[in-house]
């Protein structure tokens, strides 16, 4: 998962009424087709949290109440609170320190850094916890939790904050150089500020990922509300599962609501349409070999540990206990799934990307709006809605089939497309479709040999994003996967649960190796789209 | 003949209206520009003309048909209209030549008439090029190449050469005007810059408060604005209070004649007078001219205009010309006279200097 920087950035708004007053008012066509489009997306991207809500309308209030409130409740939201305040904290500053070294400092190695730094998003998160707990089992509980999850999601902090210290405008920390502020002032008070924006999101992003995350607390042994959906789900407490997963879309919504309080209404922004001009970089001095040290640590346990682990339980496994899937059957069918949901997700993206880009007002602020739900359905409770509803209102009929686990991808993954058809419209403006239709060309032709055109290389990076999230998601696919199917991910699960850990290890590298090639060209591309946007 | 007609359009966003009541005829083979301040419409009012906006009223004809009316809205692509944006906007995608066929059927795409066009805007040979690798002033007559193509009824420029430099700006505006004089296009041109409209076209229409405020030739703009703020929209202008007699009109600066030929002269009675900066002559107080060469020359109009005193306020020089300030004397309601003089010598503020008139002037009456 390349990092999103625009993810939570909802745009201005902006309104226009229809005309009133005016002789012989004609209305502006809106595009229905469009409309009807987008609204069919929303409505399919809300349907788990309304099955969750008319479930728990099922099971009674008074039912619900006392599956929440209860010790086990109280525990859990200790346990996943504690956590995720931690590791979001320790990934704001080491993503931030990390991305101001690499792109403000003369750092020496700063491109390799810059790099290194970013490839352990491409590990999934349950193969990071692997990699440590299969080297030293003592690491365990809260304190491994954090450990384990700040190296494997501190990216997420890192490449927006990198992003939006490439992009600032690098004049006013020379203003306020040439006004006597101090270095540290300087970076406090100029730095800081122009990079709240994309700190704040990344840290959005990584208590998302932290509530919704399955694998690595289960290999941990750390108790969250996710795992303990997981657990209720399959030991068929149904209802407490539901009254769980309330509890735990209610944490992401508050998570969601106050990062956009904290964002504030402050602007950052460059003045003037001056040309990219780089900042002679910060010297480092003393503080060179400490730093190096530092990132050469980073990068050990981040990306070393569990690359390391995988190749050292290939050679030293020991004898294969256990029949599976073979590693390019499971692949072939990750890729199926991927590729599934990829299309579908582009595919649905578009209608809504283009009428937020093109057509802005009410419409777009809602569709804005029904994202964010999105983001805020961890994969388990989303799976877990998908399930239990086909289960107990259509017979059965689906229930882990290819179609609902697709679909639960495509809804799980959605944002991520979004964002990346988004990025890809902002390089087609509108003044060319008004140009090519003053040349004579019909909307479908505009379509066709202009938009389409421009926007082809957004649509396969959104494309990749989702294929490469299916690649790697673990909960909602032990949750819903057709019976004899296995994705890398699960196979891996079922070797690693299985403490095979030789036969895991081939299934973990394919995983990072399949994801880090184009992630890091991801990244590239919205590094790339975020300039041309300005 | 009309190439382009507009009556009555009216446009509106919201509860602000944008557009009300544009009524304007555009010769065939002329190029018209649409000159007004930012916010005044003409983006919009280009956007209704393209088909991209529907009017709220009013129509809209080109070469005879109606495009826009009264339960009619002919679809931007069916209008030939070619619409040369602010930036060009060429397709990123698409090489010069691409970018110039783009509007023609597929089969003549790569003949020979792109290569023509190309021929045309003087950048034969460049076919191959990506519009990345073209200055600012190649992909405007690209753009302008691309939209001559489909051989349109009208040709729309939205600040064709605003965000050109300044030195580019001169040279592209005289290409742009040659070629279409050499094809004999019907040019609408859309434009904040007063120079840019009085240097370039045919004739200027000032949009103002969503309406035509006038449209003439440049220098009947100029001289004879209809009223005293379209006369301080284009171009400097001194506002003088005078009292209007038979034919003449009483000033701080003595007596000038009113113009015959001006709009409506108004009845006798307190008036506003508009005196360009050009028509006042200015002598240093020691008796010399500035340079020996400032102020206009020829016959001193009627015995009526009179000496005021004054003294220098600011002196702004531009090699060809020096626009002075300078404070009367007398009391003009606080506010300076502007002078424009050919080349000069140094005139450090505080100096004393004598102002002269030279009729005839433009009067209105003055709003009570």
């Amino acid at each position: 998962m390349a990092a999103p920087p625009a993810l939570a950035t909802p745009g201005p708004l902006q309104q226009q009424p229809p005309a009133t007053g005016a002789p012989a008012a004609r209305k502006a066509r809106l595009p229905a087709a469009l409309i009807a489009a987008s609204a069919a997306v929303a409505a399919v991207l809300a349907l788990p949290l309304v099955f969750l809500l008319i479930e728990a309308h099922g099971a009674g209030t008074s039912t619900v109440a006392g599956l929440v409130f209860r010790g086990l409740t109280r525990e859990l939201l200790w346990n996943t609170i504690r956590l995720t305040f931690v590791v979001t904290v320790l990934c704001a500053v080491i993503g931030t320190a990390a991305a101001w070294c690499v792109e403000r400092t003369a750092l020496p190695g700063r491109r390799v850094w810059a790099v290194l730094v970013v490839v352990p998003l491409a590990i999934p998160d349950f193969v990071v916890s692997f990699g440590w707990v299969s080297l030293w089992p003592w690491v365990q509980g809260f304190r491994g939790a954090v450990v384990v999850m700040t190296l494997a999601v501190y990216p997420l902090v890192y490449l927006p904050v990198a992003a939006s210290l490439r992009a600032a405008d690098p004049g006013q920390e020379e203003v306020a150089r040439s006004l006597g502020t101090g270095r540290v002032r300087t970076f406090f008070r100029i730095t800081l500020r122009q990079a709240r924006g994309a700190i704040l999101g990344g840290c959005l992003l990584v208590a998302l990922v932290l509530l919704a995350e399955y694998g690595a607390f289960e290999i941990l042994g750390y108790q969250t509300f996710t795992t303990e959906i997981f657990t209720e789900f399959n030991s068929f407490s149904l209802t407490s599962a539901c009254a769980l997963s309330l509890v735990l879309v209610l944490l992401s919504l508050i998570v969601l609501a106050g990062e956009g309080r904290l964002r504030g209404k402050g602007r950052v922004s460059r003045s003037g349409a001056l040309a990219a001009r780089q900042l002679s970089p910060h010297q480092l001095g003393r503080a060179t070999i400490p730093v190096l040290a530092g990132f050469a640590l980073l990068i050990m346990a981040a990306l070393g540990v569990p690359v390391g682990a995988s190749i050292y339980w290939i050679f030293e496994g020991g004898t294969h206990s256990l029949d599976g899937i073979s590693l390019p059957g499971a692949a072939w069918q990750t890729a199926l799934y991927g590729v599934g949901a990829a299309a579908i997700d582009t595919a649905a993206a578009f209608p809504v990307a283009l009428l937020a880009v093109r057509y802005p007002g009410r419409a777009r602020n809602l569709l804005e709006r029904s994202t964010y739900l999105v983001l805020a359905m961890p994969g388990v409770v989303t799976a877990f809605a998908l399930s239990y509803f086909t289960e107990r209102y259509a017979d059965s009929f689906l229930y882990q089939s290819t179609p609902l686990l697709i679909l639960c991808y495509s809804i799980m993954f959605f944002p991520l497309a979004l964002v990346g058809v988004k990025a890809s419209l902002a390089r087609a403006p509108v003044s060319l479709d008004e140009v090519a239709r003053s040349l004579g060309q019909s909307k479908l032709a505009v379509l066709r040999r202009v938009t389409l055109r421009l926007t082809g290389p957004g649509l396969v990076a959104a494309f990749c994003l989702v294929f490469l999230s299916v690649v790697t998601e673990l909960t909602a696919t032990l949750l819903l996967i057709p019976t004899g199917a296995a994705t890398l991910a699960t196979q891996f699960w079922v070797y690693e649960q299985n403490v095979s850990y030789g036969q895991a290890a081939p299934f973990a590298l394919a995983m990072i190796a399949v994801a880090a090639v184009p992630s890091y060209v991801l990244g590239r591309f919205f590094d790339r789209s975020a300039h041309a946007q300005r | 003949m009309t190439q382009l007609a507009m009556t009555g359009l009216y446009k509106a966003f919201g509860s602000l209206p944008v557009l009300t009541g544009v009524d304007l005829e555009v010769p065939a083979g002329s190029l018209t520009a649409i000159l007004g301040p930012s916010g005044s419409g003409k983006t919009t009012l280009l956007r209704v003309l393209a088909g991209f906006e529907r009017a709220d009223g009013g129509t809209v004809t080109i070469g005879g048909t109606v495009a826009d009316g009264p339960g009619v809205h002919v679809a931007p692509e069916r209008r030939r209209i070619g619409y040369v944006p602010q930036e060009g906007s060429l397709f990123p995608h698409l090489s010069v030549a691409g970018n110039v066929g783009f509007g023609l059927p597929p089969r003549e795409r790569r003949g020979r008439r792109t290569a023509e066009l190309l021929e045309s805007v003087g950048l034969g040979g460049l076919g191959k090029r990506y519009p990345h690798q073209l200055s600012g002033g190649q992909q405007q007559r690209v753009a302008l190449a691309r939209a001559l193509a489909i051989q349109p009824a009208v040709v729309l420029l939205d600040e064709p050469f605003a965000s050109l430099d300044a030195h580019l700006r001169a040279s592209v505006r005289a290409d742009v005007q040659q070629i279409f004089r050499q094809a004999g296009t019907t040019a609408v041109l859309v434009t904040h810059d007063q120079d840019e409209a009085l240097s370039t076209a045919d004739r200027v229409a000032v949009l103002r408060d969503g309406k035509i405020a006038q449209c003439a030739a440049p220098q009947d703009l100029y001289a004879r604005p209809v009223d005293a703020d379209l006369a301080s929209f284009i171009g400097d202008a001194n506002l003088l209070t005078g009292v209007l007699g038979a034919g003449v009109v009483q000033t701080i600066l003595g007596s000038l004649p009113v113009d015959p030929g001006g709009t409506a002269v108004p009845p006798p009675g307190p008036v506003t007078v508009l005196i360009r900066p050009e028509q006042v002559e200015l002598q240093a107080a020691d008796g010399s001219r500035p340079a020996d060469m400032g102020g206009p020359h020829g016959p001193a109009a009627a015995a009526g205009p009179r000496c005021l005193a004054g003294r220098v306020i600011s002196y702004g020089y531009h090699g060809h010309d020096a626009v002075v300030y300078v404070q009367p004397e007398r009391d003009t309601g606080g506010r300076a006279i502007i002078v424009r003089t050919l080349g000069g010598r140094d005139l450090p503020p505080g100096s004393p200097v004598t102002l002269r008139a030279h009729g005839p002037v433009l009067a209105w009456s003055r709003k009570s």
